[in-house]
C-alpha cells in the first residue's frame, strides 16, 4: 500500500482511511451467531454483540432499529443469521458489521442441522455402544459440571450423599446456557478429565427451552466428550430432551437424581445385600453340617457300630445253635436205642422158655451149659443143672438106664 | 498322626464302606473286630470335622 518507517510514519488518519478503503471494498456477507447483547438505547441504531456459540469469539454488529423490529420476536441468546457488510469506523478505529437484515434461525432449521450433525457423528461411530465405558461401582472422586446454585447440582449432590455419605465431589460451577456455555463446560470437562482421581464426570443442567439446551449439542463439546477416557454421565434437561451429549455420554441419566443413583451405590442396599449373602452362605453351610451330622449319627447307630457285641454274639449264637443241634440229634439217637432195647426185650421175652417151664417142664443143662438132649451122652456122676419154673437146682447122674 | 489329614468326605465314605462290610457279616471275626475299630476311628474323625465346622460357624454368629 504505502511505505512507512520510523522516520516517516503514517498518520492515524492515513492508516484509518486506508483500512476504511480496504474494508469498504468487502462485500456484504451472511454470518451466523448468537446475539449475546442487544443495545437499543441510543438513537436510531441498535448495537449487537454476535457471539460464536462454540468458541469464545465475537463480533460487534450495528443496525437500524427497524432491522431489529423486522426480526422480532428475538429471545435472549437468539440464534441468528444476518446479512451484513463489514464497515470501519474511523472515529474509534473499530470494525463493525453493518446489518441489513436479521433472520432468526428457526427451530426447524436448527433441528435439521442437529439431525445432520447427529448422522455425521453416528457415521463416525461416536455413539457406538462399544465405545461406552462402564461406570465404576464406587468412584474415588466424582467430577460434577453444573450451573451455579442450581437444583440440578443439589439433586446430584444430595441424592448421591444419601446413598453413599462419603462420596467426594469435584464441582465446577459454570454457565450452562447462552453464549459462554460451550466454552465454560468444555474447559471444566478438560480440567476434570485431566484429574486422575476423578473416575466419573457428571454433566448436568435442569430443563430448559430447546435453545437453552443447544450448547449440549455443540459439535466441539460432543467431540470433546467422546474423546474423554473418564466415563461421562449426562443428565441434561428432562427425559424428552435429547441433546447430542446424551448420545455420546457413557451413561444417559434421565434426571440429575437418576445420575446420582448411577454414580454411587446405595450403602444401605449394599449392606443389606452383603448381609443377605452372608445369611445364605451360613444357612447353606449349616444345613450341610446338619445333613452330614445325621449321616454320621446314622452310621454310628447301626447295630454293628452301636453294639459291637453283635459281632461276637452273632457268632456265639451260631455256636449255641450247633450245640443245640448236636444235643438234639444225640438225644434222639439215645431215645431210638432205648426203644430198640424195649423191643428186643419183648422179643427175648417172647422167646423165653419160662412158659414151658411153668407148665411143669424143666430144662437140664450140662456142666458146660449145653442142654442135655441125649442120655447116651451122660455118665454116672455128671452134675446136671435143672432149671425149673421157679429157681434152679443141681442133680447128679447116679445110674444109667440101658 | 497321618490320620488327621484324611478329608471329611474320605473318612465318611470309608466309614460307609466299613459299616456295609460289617453288615454283610462275611468277614472273619478277627477282620470284623478290625473293621469295627476302624469304623470307630473314622466316625471320630468325622465328628471332629463336624464339631470344628460348627464351632467356626458359631464363632461368627451375627
Amino acid at each position: 500500500m504505502f511505505e512507512t518507517s520510523s522516520e516517516a510514519p503514517a498518520s492515524v488518519q492515513v492508516v484509518t482511511e486506508a483500512i476504511k478503503e480496504y474494508v469498504d471494498r468487502l462485500g456484504p456477507i451472511w454470518v451466523e451467531g448468537e446475539i449475546s447483547e442487544l443495545n437499543e438505547r441510543s438513537g436510531m441504531m441498535a448495537f449487537i454483540r454476535l457471539r460464536d456459540p462454540s468458541v469464545d469469539m465475537s463480533l460487534s454488529v450495528m443496525c437500524h432499529k427497524s432491522v431489529i423490529a423486522a426480526a422480532q420476536p428475538l429471545p435472549a441468546n437468539a440464534r441468528v443469521v444476518l446479512y451484513a457488510k463489514p464497515s470501519w469506523y474511523t472515529k474509534n478505529g473499530s470494525l463493525t458489521l453493518s446489518a441489513r437484515e436479521i433472520r432468526q434461525v428457526g427451530v426447524g432449521e436448527l433441528l435439521a442441522r442437529l439431525e445432520a450433525l447427529k448422522s455425521l457423528l453416528a457415521a463416525e461411530g461416536l455413539f457406538d455402544f462399544d465405545r461406552k465405558v462402564e461406570l465404576p461401582l464406587l468412584p474415588k472422586k466424582v467430577g460434577l459440571i453444573c450451573g451455579r446454585n442450581t437444583d440440578a447440582e443439589k439433586d446430584v449432590v444430595e441424592n448421591a450423599r444419601r446413598r453413599w455419605p462419603s462420596v467426594v465431589f469435584e464441582i465446577r460451577e459454570v454457565t450452562v446456557q447462552g453464549a459462554a456455555a460451550v466454552t465454560e463446560v468444555s474447559a471444566a470437562l478438560r480440567e476434570l478429565e485431566a484429574d486422575p482421581d476423578i473416575e466419573v464426570i457428571v454433566i448436568t443442567r435442569g430443563g430448559g427451552s430447546f435453545e437453552d439446551l443447544l450448547p449440549f449439542s455443540d459439535e466441539g463439546l460432543v467431540r470433546l466428550a467422546a474423546s474423554c477416557t473418564t466415563p461421562i454421565v449426562s443428565a441434561i434437561g428432562h427425559e424428552k430432551d435429547s441433546p447430542l451429549l446424551d448420545l455420546v455420554a457413557d451413561f444417559r441419566a434421565s434426571t440429575p437424581t437418576d445420575a446420582a443413583k448411577n454414580i454411587v451405590p446405595d450403602i444401605a442396599e449394599e449392606i443389606e445385600m452383603i448381609e443377605a449373602l452372608r445369611n445364605r452362605a451360613r444357612r447353606k453351610v449349616s444345613t450341610m453340617i446338619e445333613l452330614e451330622q445325621s449321616r454320621i449319627i446314622n452310621f454310628r447307630d447301626r447295630p454293628v457300630m452301636k453294639d459291637p457285641h453283635v459281632i461276637i454274639t452273632s457268632r456265639a449264637e451260631t455256636i449255641t445253635a450247633f450245640r443245640q443241634r448236636s444235643h438234639r440229634s444225640f438225644a434222639s439217637h439215645v431215645k431210638l436205642a432205648k426203644e430198640e432195647l424195649v423191643q428186643i426185650k419183648a422179643r427175648v421175652r417172647a422167646l423165653s422158655p419160662q412158659a414151658t417151664l411153668d407148665r411143669g417142664y424143666s430144662v437140664v443143662q450140662l456142666a458146660n451149659g449145653d442142654i442135655a438132649r441125649d442120655a447116651k451122652a451122660l455118665k454116672t456122676g455128671d452134675v446136671l443143672r435143672l432149671r425149673l419154673a421157679k429157681g434152679e437146682t443141681n442133680a447128679t447122674v447116679n445110674a444109667m438106664k440101658e | 498322626m497321618t490320620e488327621k489329614k484324611i478329608s471329611y468326605e474320605a473318612a465318611r465314605d470309608e466309614l460307609a464302606e466299613v459299616v456295609a462290610a460289617l453288615e454283610t457279616g462275611s468277614a472273619t471275626l478277627e477282620e470284623s473286630l478290625k473293621l469295627w475299630e476302624r469304623g470307630e476311628a473314622l466316625a471320630a474323625i468325622c465328628q471332629e470335622w463336624l464339631d470344628g465346622a460348627k464351632k467356626k460357624l458359631d464363632a461368627v454368629k451375627p
